[in-house]
């Protein structure tokens, strides 16, 4: 499971693990920067869960300066599975008008825009895996969904991006949106409200696509079906 | 001769009871098949293989340097001699092994090195396998049996003895070892090639095991044996490939993995053999590089050639291809074992303008080649006449505290006469190797 982890923009402070039947636990770094902690439960068992709770400090800075090997990130314009350009993404990213556009960073605003008015929210549309191609020609999705396509057009235009998950503010779930490296930062875009990521915004994990970032993640052995719930909690702290 | 001959019907039946086979998939369905023994060897004289030892051992070391360099700095990137685009999308590379050193730095412990030699005699590197290459086991078998049947034959004809594979490979895992046991994993005994990971662990006295059989607690790895005691693991040779080997990181499907070894070995609590992310320096694409990368990391010139490759990705060669088409064979990179291979001539008309237009469309999924016309060894049919077939060399290099070749090999010939493809997935068979000590 994914731990939320200091950056430029937001800092973490008070993190506490609550698991229910296990107390030991190692925690490691990724290759795409997110930090996660995980462990293995011998004993046969029929349920478990987990709490992480902390106090998130949002809205530092407005970008994450990246100025090491460029090379690093290059991997982030590939295009992935589930971004993969179809007709329907080459199609529509024909009609985007990116002459006009003077970098990066105004080509990304540019994607975020024009997706968030011609794509509807729909939470019944597309399953959890669904891939940017199909979910465009449904032309509804959830976030996943915008962020998968947001990826696919950025990463055809050779512009490094990456997936992020992370909590907003009165929402009962995790929220996704894009992150794209603009002359040497990471700035953040979230397409499913319009929105530059600012202070509503806490950040927990990114990578390729939504495949690398699921909050959690596990496996069991076993002949039984599982069910898996998951809450969201973000309250705004005074003063 | 004639003795080793005389008793070809009878390895090939030890061969079958040891389980000897090669699994093949077509069409979505599996089959085993025997994989045929042939007893007349092939011989390389001393002084060709110390050439050969020595290219090997040079490509080897080049492409653990390569490796070293693409998961770390970059540099061969940054410097220009390979553009990125044949780097981060080929399949072999994985993002999450970015900045993972293995223990030792070794990437590739076991490489098998397939060449040809050509009718004008010179040798050419066909491709590299720095993933789970397969295939020891086969000439080690062969000859443990030919030496049963006729002793003689060997120190009279001053063969180097070949048994010590089993030795040089203990002497990798051992040299890689972080403390622990060293276990060879396999994907179960439905797997095709579970003959030599249950032979290769008796030999080296390594523990044959599961993924069922193996967890990671606090970053370590260990194995738990029949009574349930656990024992801590320091070298895992695992005959899985990246993909499935920990479903926390790769595949999230797999189960013949184990969740989080891949932490663990980040973490450098354990050594695996070979490491994963190798596929990236065995692509298809990566391969014509080989001879730079060869003088940019050793500043040496390459002992053995590749065969005459050209990168449509470059506009001179896309220009040569389309030019030279019916002499040359085009692979697609993203295939292996001898699929996705198609020789220009042996297309028609219609094909041919398909497979170009394709070719123009995807120039960095193509590689194409010169067709080497490559020497002929002969092969016992099944009346006893002595018929010539192509055959390769896949060479076993293994990267310790120095860089091995082991004195043998394992040497495939196509099924049918007109055949160039000697892949053991497509049919075929195999015969010994012999070393002379003179």
């Amino acid at each position: 499971m994914f731990l939320p982890k200091d950056t430029q923009r937001q800092k973490i402070s008070g993190v506490e693990i609550r698991t229910s039947n296990y107390e030991k636990y190692c925690v490691t770094d990724d290759n795409f920067g997110n930090r996660k902690f995980y462990g293995l439960i011998e004993e046969s068992h029929s349920r478990f869960d987990v709490a992480v709770s902390g106090e998130a400090q949002t809205g530092l800075d407005i970008c994450e300066e990246y100025t090491v090997n460029p090379y690093k990130y290059a991997f982030l314009k590939v295009q992935t599975k589930l971004t993969e350009a179809g007709e329907n993404i080459k199609k529509y990213r024909s009609e985007l008008d990116f002459e006009s556009c003077l970098g990066a960073y105004e080509k990304a605003l540019l994607v975020m825009n024009t997706l968030h008015n011609s794509f509807v929210y729909d939470s019944a549309a597309t399953q959890i895996h669904e891939t940017a191609e199909n979910a465009l020609a449904l032309g509804r999705g959830v976030c996943q969904d915008y962020t998968h396509i947001m990826l696919s057009l950025l990463r055809e235009e050779g512009i490094p991006a990456r997936y992020v998950v992370g909590m907003m503010i009165g929402e009962g779930a995790s929220h996704a949106w894009v992150e794209a490296l603009c002359n040497g930062c990471w700035y953040g875009f979230d397409p499913t409200n319009n929105k530059l990521v600012n202070d509503e915004y806490i950040r927990v994990s990114c990578g390729r696509d939504s495949s690398d970032c699921s909050v959690i993640r596990g496996k069991f052995y076993g002949y039984v079906t599982q069910r898996q719930t998951e809450t969201v909690t973000v309250e705004e702290k005074e003063g | 001769m004639q003795e080793l001959i005389r008793h070809t019907k009878t390895i090939n039946r030890l061969l079958a009871r040891y389980g000897v086979k090669f699994g093949i998939y077509k069409n979505g369905e599996f089959n085993e098949q025997l994989f045929p023994f042939d007893p007349i060897p092939r011989i390389i004289e001393n002084s060709e293989f110390q050439f050969l030892e020595k290219g090997l051992k040079q490509r080897v070391n080049a492409l653990n340097c390569f490796l070293s360099d693409i998961y770390g700095e970059k540099r061969i990137v940054r410097d220009g001699v390979i553009p990125e685009e044949f780097i981060f999308s080929a399949k072999g590379f994985l993002p999450p092994c970015d900045g993972v050193v293995p223990p030792k730095g070794i990437f590739s412990h076991i490489s098998g090195i397939d060449l040809v030699q050509s009718k004008d005699d010179n040798w050419y590197i066909l491709e590299d396998n720095l993933r789970v290459p397969s295939g020891a086991s086969y000439p080690m078998i062969a000859r443990e049996l030919q030496r049963r049947s006729a002793p003689d034959a060997f120190s009279s004809n001053s063969v180097i003895d070949n048994r010590n594979y089993a030795e040089l490979l203990k002497e990798v895992m051992d040299y890689v070892n972080t403390g622990g046991i060293n276990v060879i994993l396999s994907p179960g005994r439905y797997n095709a090639a579970f003959f030599e990971h249950s032979y290769l662990a008796e030999k080296t006295g390594a523990v044959l095991t599961t993924g069922k059989e193996i967890v990671c607690e606090n970053d370590r790895l260990y194995y738990i044996d029949y009574l349930g005691r656990k024992q801590r693991i320091g070298a895992v040779y695992r005959r899985i490939s990246d993909e499935y080997l920990d479903p926390m990181t790769f595949y999230e499907e797999s189960v013949i993995g184990i969740p989080h070894i891949f932490e663990a070995y980040k973490k450098g609590s354990v050594a695996l053999l070979n490491a994963p992310g190798n596929g990236v320096a065995d692509d298809k694409g990566i391969y014509y590089f080989v001879p730079k990368m060869i003088k940019y990391y050793l500043g040496e010139d390459a002992v053995l050639m590749n065969a005459p490759t050209y990168l449509p990705y470059y506009e001179d060669d896309m220009k040569y291809v389309l030019d030279n088409f019916d002499s040359l064979v085009i692979k697609d990179v993203a295939e292996a074992g001898g699929y996705g291979v198609v020789f220009g001539s042996s297309l028609t008309k219609e094909k041919k303008a398909e497979f170009i237009a394709l070719l123009k469309s995807e120039p960095r999924r193509f590689i194409a080649q010169e067709v080497i016309d490559f020497y002929d060894l002969d092969i016992l049919d099944p009346d006893g006449k002595q018929v010539p077939r192509k055959a390769d060399l896949r060479a076993f290099v293994l990267a310790g505290g120095e860089t091995k070749v082991w004195p043998s090999g394992l040497t495939r010939f196509s099924r049918n006469p007109d055949s160039f493809i000697v892949n053991s997935s497509q049919g075929g068979g195999f015969k010994d190797t012999w070393v002379l000590s003179r």
